[in-house]
């Protein structure tokens, strides 16, 4: 039975810290982000932004997750789970 | 990603067709991992009432409510169309008591709920205590969402209501001591030995309609729809059976509970008491329609149609 090599190419950590970082900033405002990889998949992301002003733990989160998604979704996606995620006003 | 207007509208109105929907892996009955799991066993303790969505069963919708939610996993929780959280914030929130207050769950200031404990129940409580007790273990007194109670000698978290009655001290969890007012304990003789028994007076009224065979045979000839449920065994099916009955299997359990609340159903079995519990089960559950067949097939084969063989 063959072994399944993933394309590192593609889920490259250091791309991957890069692509969650695009996306965030692209997505949210003003944002100061910053992505630390934690392990095959695993990523911990801390978020500064005044959009966060005002709004509950979980609408924070939804809006980076919002921004993200596409890199969680289906199978061999690049990001298997956010371990931390850290949303901060300046 | 984005999401097909399609689909960003059927979500919606699964959402918006129940005032609580849980998105989640398996079903109610039998959660496929553990968070999904820990989420019903939260739900199952405020309300009835509630709406699941299997992920599992649909590729397509399982990454679209991850898209819709902006939230990357399962199970997702949903009241008044309102997202709430996943498995770690669902729960956050019903330790500390925003859950039942979203879900309209009203729970008792301390020092407000009275229960009454009589003096055999009292006694076998101090002695069950001195027996099992110890350190930091304390009698809980728990009442699900089913009104289903239970005691037990277990660790004090703190966040109980305590309780005294005749003496003994009983710890409420918030949700039980919501269900608990008025409620009292007394220590009956049973066959197989002394048993505490429970009289809960918030506990809904299971109104069961007592139906002789005479009146099932006049409802099924009236031809009018109902649900004619038969919950013995398999074996016992194949043995004699009644005309028009359906079998009742988790399948069969799971339709019905997807019927409205007001459908008629009608339980039977051998004799009457397996049939009782069943139509107090769906009662429970919230049926307002639910009926027993007294005497069950037995009475049936007696008084009806003595062509179904007796056993």
């Amino acid at each position: 039975m063959a072994l399944q090599i993933l394309n590192a190419g593609e889920n490259d950590p250091a791309k991957v810290v890069e692509d969650l970082e695009t996306r965030i900033t692209n997505a949210i405002a003003d944002a100061e982000v910053s992505v630390t990889a934690a392990g095959p998949g695993h990523f911990e992301i801390r978020v500064t932004a005044q959009a966060f002003d005002g709004l509950s733990r979980v609408k924070k989160q939804q809006l980076v997750y919002g921004a993200i998604t596409d890199l969680m979704s289906g199978q061999n996606a690049p990001v298997h789970a956010i371990d931390k995620m850290e949303c901060l006003t300046p | 990603m984005s999401l097909d207007e399609a689909a960003r509208e059927a979500i919606g109105n699964l959402i918006s067709g129940h005032e609580v929907t849980l998105f989640m892996k398996g079903t109610r009955q039998q959660p496929q991992c553990g968070f999904s799991n820990t989420v019903i066993q939260i739900l199952d303790s405020l309300v009835t009432d509630y709406q699941t969505v299997d992920v599992l069963a649909d590729q397509k919708l399982r990454e679209d409510i991850k898209t819709y939610s902006s939230w990357p996993t399962i199970p997702q929780l949903y009241v008044g169309g309102e997202f709430i959280g996943g498995c770690d914030i669902i729960q956050e929130l019903f330790q500390n008591g925003e859950l039942a207050e979203a879900l309209g769950v009203e729970l008792p200031e301390p020092g407000t709920l009275a229960i009454e404990i009589s003096d055999r129940a009292a006694e076998q409580l101090r002695a069950a205590n001195e027996q099992q007790g110890g350190p930091g273990r304390a009698l809980h007194l728990s009442i699900d969402a089913r009104f289903q109670a239970n005691l037990f000698l277990g660790p004090v978290d703190g966040n109980e209501l305590v309780v005294e009655a005749n003496g003994i001290e009983l710890r409420l969890d918030r949700m039980s001591a919501s269900r608990a007012a008025g409620l009292s304990m007394d220590v009956v003789d049973t066959p197989q030995g002394p048993g505490f028994k429970i009289e809960n007076p918030n506990a809904p009224q299971a109104r069961i309609g007592q139906l002789s065979v005479q009146g099932l045979k006049a409802l099924i000839d009236t031809g009018e729809r109902f649900e004619l449920m038969d919950v013995r065994t398999i074996a016992e099916r194949e043995t004699a059976h009644i005309e028009g009955s359906t079998l009742m299997d988790d399948a069969e359990a799971s339709r019905l509970e997807a019927l409205p609340k007001d459908t008629r159903i009608v339980f039977h079995c051998h004799h009457g008491p397996r049939s009782q519990q069943a139509a107090e089960h769906f009662a429970a559950l919230g049926f307002t329609n639910v009926h027993n067949v007294v005497g069950g097939i037995d009475a049936w084969s007696n008084e009806i149609d003595p062509s179904v063989p007796k056993y």
